[in-house]
């Protein structure tokens, strides 16, 4: 389609400079559509000047329009932002258009007023989700996509556009009240364990209570392997799904997450299954407890679109929501033709509650329609990328997020991760053909986590890159500040997740990636960030049969957190009759009720207690119950769970909640017996050799050894951990101590009072060496050592081998004095305790 | 006998060819080993008892006079008297207790690690018998004598126990009781035991959110680690915003691992929101009122998470399995501040049970293992806490039980 071609355009020629008016302002309100669009019409004012191939369209053409100019300014806006998008055969035009089998005909082309008013009908500019026509296509009438969902965003991408800046502020969310919906049945847990003593716990006992058990070596709760069947039957209660034994824990963990399978996990996990679906078996279905207090229940998809996100999306030139959910394409939604939509190969999954699981694969665009990134940059100068991400880990490094690339060397643009950091590769005339150098951001600051983030990198001539996390500038200031893009090459492809040539994987979730051709303000990014990503619901829970109050319910703002989880937040008692109040209405121990069974974990609101009372309660908003937000995890999926909640109060109904005391703990097997002696550990043996020789262990001298051999002595008891590396710091030390006190002629004299050092020591002479380091070190009288005549014996013998001749004289006789010493004081008899 | 022969090849291998006549003196060792070995399995008399008593717990032998006074007890039934003896000696405190205490002190868990304020505190407890329930609380803090002529205590630095260490100050008779109020400037009640000493701090609030100081004391004071005390079923309302709900996109490692541990461990750290470690001044930092930025980083992992708005505290594990754990029932089970939750803490059965499993090990050189051990540790928990929690009590009662037969 060629905006400034066809008799549409001749016939505003002759509007004028009062039309190009109009025009200018559409684009200043609705973005690049109407730039375009205005930019071709100038052209043409310009009169003789050749007409401009506009790049983007894509669409199959149709006859020329003939009909009447647009009456004023809102119809031209459905012209160039709906009406061209729809027009064609393969879209609504094939039927919609003048002539055509519908009965309403807003595609038509032969009066864009008549094909106004008609539109008209099936629009809801206030919220363009709504409306008719998308509802209508979203729900599979003549999608032209492989995704009916992809279809209803465009068109609601395109109705937006229309309605321009009025569809983006102040929407309020109409409730609607949900179809009243009773809580279904399900299978709770017996209170007697032998159920699960004769199915499960053989398994979880035989394989699991090597870590499961309170009396493992390395414990590990929770404790369903107990040697005590009640103890393990209490802990494996959140493990086990009765209603959907494949869903259990215990189950996932082996088969999914291959969790010290006992042989091959597959088989392992059937093995498993099959037993909790034995023991499901054998506990009846029952309807819930009647004594609970309950809300009437509902789906998510019962709740109300909480479609409030004010995104900033004028200037989005791509945008993948990742809707679709299944199959092998990711669906470029900005409604900018051509549509780049990514071809998803390699382990990637689809993530609940829209995203893209990437585990290794990407998600990749054709070059031919990722030019239209290039074209249209490059004519603004600038750019942003904006990612609503969940980094896997904060580990991974070179991992390309999203790209605009050719391979390792060459590139536009990426955003990538490096551990903690983000990178933003930019080409530009001052940085190299792979937008290197790079801006990273601080080490320091921890940017990037593993959680949901939302991160945008902006470009601009001036300033360069920026980079913003969760709404806020990293201030990390690019270097090569800006520069032009004129070296861009229009032959890359757009990638998500990963290098075009697949070699730099970034593993995580991504939830949204927009493209915007215009440098982002730090204010435009925070309104998206505040806008938030992925499907919302307001779900409304009935308690107009628990309290004196018209249409009550508790209001939570629900989304589909991930695949496994909901996120369940701002918790609000509101009435939809305007003229009700709660007059004072006690609200306490609430939980959030799945599939008719009490959830186990993430109930948040067991602590509150609050009174809802009219100074506080508005018609409008309600009143808040809490500030706090909670994952519940997701049992059958968003279709089918069917949610409740239960009050231990509620106006004047109550329900006492008390929880069972847990089973004493079992007692522990008893440990296998260990030695009933041990070892002197470091210090002790320092300040037993002090002890020993009178030396004190702040002399410099054996201070300087002891620091050298303080960590190779024995650091732990265990006797068994005895190595040869102890014994040789043992001797060291020995001697360093025995060479300080015999050097010392006080010390000396005083331990071995007598002994004359200058004389001739002979074998059977050295008594008065002797006897004292018996004394001192090993002591006497005790059949826990060896006998004092024995050591005696050994080191007199010792003296007989150190002295040649058995006769040691002049300064040998200290020499081997030191050595008799060092034998006293570090041996075995001194090491063991 | 391996271990002997292992002796033996040790100096062989130590003492070159040229200095072999020392070699022979390996014999003595390896004889002197033997004759231990053989002689540790006959039965022991008060002597031999004595002088296990005394190794166990001085780290160090007796000399002559001690074994035979100890001795002379055990003969006359009055085995905690020689157990008592023995700790008249320096080396139990200045060796035994220090070693002991050390790895309680820092991220690492080693013992090679200098004295501090934390470890010296408690020698100081234990010598002076101060009820051992007051550690996670009290205002209180031992510093070194100030005839040693030693430098100060100081908020900023190690200096003092680092003096005293490298003295080789007697830690029996050279420390002395203060007050941290005094000697730090935190208000009495910001005062919590040893968790407000500096090493703690400068170990446990430095960086981070606070946690590790939770968890440590959890560690070192009720003998359990987080994946011992998890569980998955108390409300996850008061968990901080920087914990991911939902980590790497899978929701199912926040329900069935961190808020096991998380459910129970924040409402309980915000015990500590007021405290932090300056490292660049070196010493811990007190806002009264003021929620420290630790507490709120990470904001946008979770924004509707928990907001900490003081230092209020509660102990979720008073219901379900850790209430198991024995808390005292005259105690609120909440309150404001480290100094409060230290008591909570400290009054549990589960801190009794650890200070007694501690002892025993160091002690008797294995963890309690069998009917006996346990009998003998629950009788101990009754004394110890009988005598008001004195630490000498617990050391003596191990010590004589696995003093031999």
């Amino acid at each position: 389609m060629n905006l400034a071609t066809g008799s549409s355009l001749d016939s505003m020629k002759t509007r004028g400079t009062g039309v190009r008016a109009v025009f200018g302002a559409l684009a200043q309100r609705t973005g690049w559509l109407p730039v375009l669009a205005f930019l071709a019409l100038a052209a043409g004012c310009g009169g003789g000047a050749s007409t401009v191939v506009n790049p983007i369209v894509d669409v199959p053409a149709v006859p020329d329009y003939i009909g009447p100019a647009p009456a004023n300014a809102d119809v031209q806006a459905f012209k160039i932002n709906l009406w061209q998008n729809i027009k064609a055969n393969n879209r609504c035009g094939a039927c919609h258009a003048a002539g055509g089998t519908a009965p309403i005909l807003f595609a038509r082309n032969d009066d864009i007023n008549l094909a106004y008013q008609d539109a008209n009908g099936v629009v809801n500019l206030t919220q363009p989700d709504q409306s008719r026509m998308v509802i209508k296509v979203g729900g599979g009438h003549n999608c032209w996509l492989s995704s009916n969902q992809a279809c209803a965003d465009i068109l609601t991408t395109w109705i937006t556009n229309w309605a321009g800046a009025a569809a983006g502020g102040g929407r309020q969310i109409q409730l609607v009240a949900p179809p009243d919906k009773t809580v279904g049945s399900t299978r709770n847990f017996p209170v007697d364990s032998s159920a699960f003593a004769s199915t499960v716990y053989p398994i979880v006992r035989q394989y699991c209570s090597r870590c499961h058990q309170a009396a493992s070596q390395t414990p590990q709760q929770p404790y369903f392997a107990s040697s005590d069947v009640d103890t393990a039957y209490a802990a494996v209660k959140t493990k086990i799904n009765l209603d959907n034994p494949a869903q259990s824990r215990l189950v996932l963990r082996l088969r999914e997450e291959f969790h010290n399978c006992w042989s091959d996990c597959a088989a392992n996990s059937d093995t498993m299954e099959a037993a909790i679906t034995t023991m499901a078996g054998m506990v009846p279905v029952t309807q819930i407890d009647p004594a609970l207090v309950v809300s009437k229940a509902l789906t998510l998809y019962d709740g109300t679109v909480a479609s409030g996100g004010n995104r900033f999306d004028n200037n989005v030139i791509a945008l993948y929501e990742f809707k679709t959910g299944n199959g092998s394409t990711a669906f470029d939604t900005s409604g900018v033709e051509p549509a780049a939509n990514l071809t998803i190969s390699g382990n990637v999954e689809w993530v609940g509650g829209w995203g893209l699981n990437i585990k290794g694969g990407k998600a990749q665009a054709t070059t031919t329609a990722s030019k239209k990134l290039y074209d249209m940059i490059k004519s603004t100068g600038e750019y942003s990328i904006e990612a609503w991400i969940a980094p896997a880990n904060v580990a991974q490094e070179n991992a390309y997020i999203v790209s605009y690339s050719g391979g390792t060397m060459a590139r536009n643009f990426t955003l990538a991760q490096t551990m903690y950091q983000y990178d933003a590769f930019g080409r530009s005339s001052n940085t190299d053909a792979n937008g290197q150098p790079e801006l990273i951001t601080a080490a320091a600051d921890r940017d990037a986590q593993a959680a949901l983030q939302h991160v945008v990198v902006t470009f601009d001539p001036v300033n360069g890159r920026r980079v913003y996390v969760n709404g806020v500038n990293t201030n990390d200031a690019d270097a090569q500040k800006g520069g032009t893009l004129g070296d861009w090459d229009d032959t890359f492809a757009f990638v998500v997740g990963n290098e075009v040539s697949s070699n730099r994987s970034w593993t995580g979730v991504v939830k949204l990636v927009a493209i915007h051709n215009r440098a982002l303000t730090e204010e435009q990014i925070n309104q998206n960030f505040q806008a938030g990503v992925g499907e919302r619901y307001f779900m409304l829970f009935n308690v107009s049969q628990l309290i004196n109050v018209p249409q009550s319910y508790i209001e939570f703002e629900v989304s589909q957190y991930d695949s496994y989880g909901y996120l369940f937040n701002k918790p609000t008692f509101i009435s939809l009759d305007p003229n009700a109040m709660p007059g004072n209405i006690t609200i306490k121990g609430m939980r959030i009720g799945v599939n008719g069974a009490e959830g186990k974990v993430g109930q948040a609101y067991i602590p509150l207690n609050k009174s809802v009372v009219d100074a506080q309660y508005t018609a409008l908003d309600g009143e808040r119950l809490s500030n706090i937000g909670t994952v519940i995890g997701l049992e059958k999926g968003p279709a089918t769970d069917l949610f409740f909640l239960t009050f231990e109060q509620i106006g004047t109904n109550t329900h006492s909640v008390i929880e069972a005391a847990p089973p004493a703990p079992p007692t522990p097997a008893d440990n296998p017996p260990v030695s009933d002696v041990g070892l002197h550990t470091f210090e002790e043996v320092n300040a037993a050799m002090s002890q020993a020789t009178t030396v004190p262990t702040t002399n410099a001298s054996v201070d300087a050894t002891y620091q050298t051999v303080k960590q190779q002595l024995p650091t732990s008891v265990n006797i068994e951990g005895f190595v040869s590396a102890h014994q040789v710091g043992v001797a060291q030390l020995a001697i360093s101590y025995c060479s300080t006190l015999v050097n010392d002629t006080t010390k000396r004299t005083a331990l071995f009072p007598g002994f004359d050092f200058s004389a001739t020591l002979t074998s059977g002479g050295g008594d008065l060496v002797i006897n004292p380091l018996i004394s001192r070190a090993i002591g006497t009288g005790l059949a826990s050592q060896p006998s004092a005549t024995a050591v005696h014996d050994e080191l007199d013998n010792l003296i007989g081998r150190l002295c040649p001749g058995s006769t040691c004289t002049g300064t040998r006789t200290a020499t081997v004095v030191k050595a008799v010493c060092a034998a006293a004081i570090g041996n075995g008899a001194t090491l063991i305790k | 006998m391996e271990h002997a022969m292992n002796t033996m090849n040790i100096l062989d291998a130590k003492r070159s060819a040229r200095q072999q006549p020392c070699v022979r003196a390996v014999s003595v060792l390896l004889a002197a080993l033997a004759m231990v070995v053989t002689a540790s399995g006959a039965a022991a008399g008060p002597r031999e008892q004595a002088k296990r008593i005394h190794d166990r717990i001085a780290g160090v032998p007796p000399s002559a006079a001690t074994l035979d006074a100890m001795a002379t007890d055990i003969t006359a039934g009055r085995p905690q008297d020689a157990a008592l003896l023995a700790m008249d000696a320096s080396a139990f405190y200045t060796v035994t207790l220090k070693n002991f205490v050390t790895p309680w002190t820092n991220r690492d868990q080693t013992v090679f690690a200098p004295l501090n304020d934390y470890t010296a505190t408690v020698i100081g407890m234990v010598r002076d018998d101060v009820p051992f329930n007051t550690v996670l609380s009290a205002d209180l803090v031992y510093v070194g004598n100030s005839s040693l002529g030693l430098p100060a205590y100081s908020v900023a630095n190690n200096d003092l126990y680092d003096q005293m260490e490298s003295q080789g100050i007697d830690l029996k008779t050279g420390l002395v009781s203060s007050t941290q109020s005094a000697v730090t400037g935190l208000p009495p009640n910001a005062t919590a035991g040893v968790i407000t000493t500096r090493a703690a701090a400068q170990a446990f609030f430095v960086a981070g959110t606070n946690r590790a100081m939770f968890r440590f004391t959890l560690m070192n004071h009720l003998c359990r680690d987080l994946e011992q005390v998890q569980d998955t079923t108390r409300p996850p309302d008061r968990i901080r915003q920087d914990v991911a709900r939902s980590p790497g996109g899978d929701s199912r490692i926040f329900l069935n691992s961190c808020i096991g541990c998380h459910s129970g461990m924040d409402p309980m750290a915000q015990a500590f929101a007021y405290y932090n470690f300056d490292s660049t001044a070196g010493q811990i930092v007190y806002t009264a009122g003021t929620v420290q930025p630790k507490y709120t980083i990470n904001m946008d992992n979770f924004k509707p998470g928990f907001v900490t708005p003081d230092d209020h505290w509660d102990n979720r594990w008073r219901q379900g399995p850790n209430q198991l754990l024995g808390w005292d029932a005259n105690l609120a089970g909440s309150g404001n501040g480290a100094k409060s939750l230290g008591a909570e803490l400290a009054a549990s059965d589960a801190f009794a049970h650890c200070q007694e499993e501690k002892v025993f090990k160091n002690v008797c050189l294995r963890a309690p293992g069998n009917a006996a051990d346990r009998s003998q540790v629950n009788s101990m928990v009754a004394s110890f806490k009988s005598s008001n929690y004195k630490m000498k009590q617990v050391f003596a009662d191990a010590a004589v039980y696995c003093m031999g037969d």
